[in-house]
């Protein structure tokens, strides 16, 4: 066997151990490399800073538990934005694993940060199934969806669910995605509500997510860690997503190498091979 | 002795142990990946179970049937229990009605989701002024894909040269979309490596 | 019977959805709101089914014996301690629920799908090979946004940021867009045949 036939075998355990290092190696050893800022992640910056300081704005937190490492850093950026414009945030999860319990932590934590206290400056409605159903009947009266909170508290006893009966009283919807949930919020709270919106999602959604963004249904777009990093950068915040985007270079440039090693290894081989029959020929 | 137990370390050791054991995968499968998968299933669907609990039955449910008189709730909890008519044999049938309440409703939204809050304003942004050469791309990029994507002519002739066209489009996109593929499955890893060397060991920045 | 009347209920209900789309505030309204209240309680107990039957199938692997009948039984105690620990103790912050899922559930479903990280790039090392001009444009474009959507790609070149990102908002838009606007007339089409019974499929048989 050749050298580039060779390298075309070689064995996946030697591919997954330098896949790791090469992860580990940037949280050991950190670059701290500036990350680039996307248009629309300026456009979801600008979103948050343009609504009145005091607002109320839904926030959607429609992820699964498998995505945490993507999603959790661009709510804990994007609260962090809320939180510093004294904004006030009605939470809730169309995703019945896990979303309302990550949310009630992250929540709980950036609030925490801000000094903001549960039921008037934010609220977690929690839970209710058939995502469809759930938008469209917020639209007219919230507590027919949600007759009580995450933890069970009556929204008429919770001062900030007072003021905010429909969809109408909120001035922007943040929604934080890894699935197509955002097509919902886009095509029926948007789309039949007029409610303006900004949404971050794991980068394996973004690109479809454009499109809203380049048809003005989504007024600004984060797009995973990357995003969150670009946010981090905007707020003046490092935290884990700047960290990991060290490991996200190296990583990138790894697997870029691979596919160069595998086409000229494919390509060469190829060659050696028509050589070959050539000469059997000859 | 007491610092110890309570150090991160061993306060994230359940998790730390879970996690290297489903990571033990990655040599082959082994009995602890397995003890781990199962752990994860179990307390997976002992989650739904104690979420839909309190989210439906109790708050959806209960409270306002007892506490508000809304007995009008009593025909939404009638129709979830006919579900369960499925374990009977001889009534099984009537847990369609439910099933044909939910999926009709939800039809119903969707066709007039799909007409009015994506077709609509999708097609309404694409018909922009050719004034410039992105402009230009993006309605020929919409056109040819969407004549790439229709089977019921053959592929021949201008029909033919615009599909392919389309190819060109979609590989483009196609090859976006595999980097921001890589970058998400990466973040994810990136995320338990944080976890392993940040929080559980106390090691890197 | 018991079809006739599944898809009349199923007509009805679309239906009904349907006409409140064009008369927000009316009567139809308030009738299809109340439905859409009763659409999420049914819908929320429907995903009680999938419990009863992960129970049912482990339950089976037990009493038969079978190979994993450990794990199934494993599997059945953390179901039942999740499930008991939620209806008997709270689902809030600080319960042992609560505990479960942020310190033992999230985590394995995180490093579950971790595991893709190594699964894409292996892939890329043995799959991704420029054969065609079509697999040439798409792992040329693959790369050119890789490079660029990284804080190291400026320093490499420091155009291939706004490459990316031309990549993104021009042609990948419009691919993007016309698979939305294809979907979509796909699921307004099988939405209607649900209604019409003509897709019956979700009826089962018997």
């Amino acid at each position: 066997m050749g050298l580039w036939e060779r390298l075309q075998r070689v064995d996946r355990r030697v591919l997954y151990t330098l896949i790791f290092l090469s992860v580990i190696i940037p949280v050991l050893f950190p670059l701290s490399l500036p990350t680039p800022v996307t248009p629309e992640t300026e456009s979801f910056y600008a979103a948050i800073e343009a609504i009145p300081d005091g607002s109320r704005i839904l926030f959607p937190f429609d992820c699964w538990p498998s995505t945490l490492a993507e999603t959790e850093p661009m709510a804990v950026a994007a609260l962090r934005h809320c939180f510093r414009k004294n904004l006030r945030v009605v939470a809730l999860s169309n995703v019945g694993m896990g979303g309302p319990s990550v949310i009630e932590r992250v929540l709980g934590q950036v609030a925490g940060e801000f000094g903001k206290q549960y039921g008037t400056d934010y609220v977690n409605l929690g839970y209710k199934a058939n995502y469809q159903a759930v938008l469209l009947g917020m639209g007219s009266k919230i507590e027919d969806i949600y007759p009580t909170d995450y933890r069970g508290t009556r929204l008429s006893e919770i001062p900030l669910m007072r003021e905010v009966p429909n969809y109408d009283s909120l001035k922007l919807t943040v929604i934080i995605s890894d699935n197509a949930m955002v097509d919902y919020w886009v095509s029926l709270v948007n789309a039949r509500f007029g409610m303006p919106m900004v949404a971050a999602v794991t980068a394996v959604m973004a690109p479809k997510q454009l499109s809203y963004v380049q048809a003005h249904q989504l007024q600004g777009l984060l797009g995973g860690m990357k995003g969150a990093a670009e946010y981090e950068r905007l707020l003046d915040a490092r935290d884990r997503a700047t960290r990991g985007m060290d490991s996200q270079s190296l990583i990138h440039l790894l697997i870029i190498g691979f596919i160069v090693i595998g086409n000229i290894g494919h390509f060469a081989a190829r060659r050696a091979r028509a050589a070959g029959r050539a000469g059997v020929a000859a | 002795m007491s610092e110890f137990f309570s150090s991160p370390f061993v306060a994230l050791f359940p998790t730390a142990f879970f996690t290297l054991a489903l990571y033990s995968f990655l040599y082959r499968d082994n009995p602890l990946f397995k003890l781990a998968e199962h752990v994860f299933a179990g307390l997976s669907a002992g989650y739904y179970f104690g979420l839909i609990f309190h989210s439906v039955i109790v708050q959806q449910l209960w409270l306002p049937l007892t506490q508000d008189g809304e007995w009008i709730l009593a025909a939404s909890g009638a129709l979830g229990l006919l579900l369960f008519a499925r374990f009977i044999p001889k009534v099984a049938w009537m847990s369609r009605l439910s099933l044909a309440f939910v999926i009709g409703s939800t039809a119903g939204i969707t066709f007039i989701q799909q007409l009015h809050g994506l077709i609509l304003p999708q097609v309404s942004r694409t018909l922009l002024p050719l004034d410039s050469v992105n402009n230009v791309l993006i309605v020929v990029g919409v056109l040819a894909t969407l004549i790439y994507f229709y089977f019921s002519k053959p592929h021949t002739g201008p029909l033919g040269w615009v599909a392919s066209g389309g190819v060109g489009f979609i590989m483009v996109a196609f090859g976006a979309h595999f980097g921001y593929t890589v970058m998400a499955r990466v973040s994810l890893l990136i995320g338990r490596i944080q976890f392993l060397l940040i929080d559980w060991l106390r090691i890197g920045s | 019977m018991k079809y006739r009347l599944p898809i009349l209920v199923a007509f009805a209900s679309g239906g009904l959805m349907i006409l409140a789309f064009f008369g927000r505030g009316s009567a139809v309204d308030l009738v299809s709101n109340e439905a859409l209240r009763g659409q999420t309680i049914v819908a929320g107990l429907a995903l009680l089914l999938g419990v009863f039957s992960i129970v049912q199938v482990h339950s089976r692997r037990i009493a038969t014996r079978h190979p994993d009948w450990l794990y199934s039984l494993i599997l059945l105690l953390c179901l039942a301690a999740m499930a008991g620990f939620g209806v008997f103790a709270g689902i809030e912050a600080g319960s042992v629920y609560d505990w479960l899922f942020q310190n033992l559930q999230a985590p394995m479903m995180a490093t579950m799908f971790s595991m893709l990280a190594f699964f894409i790039a292996s892939a890329a090392y043995r799959a991704f090979r420029a054969r065609t001009v079509p697999s040439a444009i798409l792992l040329a474009t693959a790369v050119i946004v890789m490079l660029g959507r990284i804080p190291m790609g400026q320093y490499i070149y420091d155009a291939l940021p706004s490459w990316a990102n031309w990549i993104m908002m021009v042609p990948s838009v419009a691919v993007q867009r016309g698979i939305i606007i294809g979907a979509a007339l796909g699921a307004a089409s099988m939405s209607l045949r649900i209604l019409v019974g003509i897709e019956r499929t979700y009826l089962g048989r018997g």
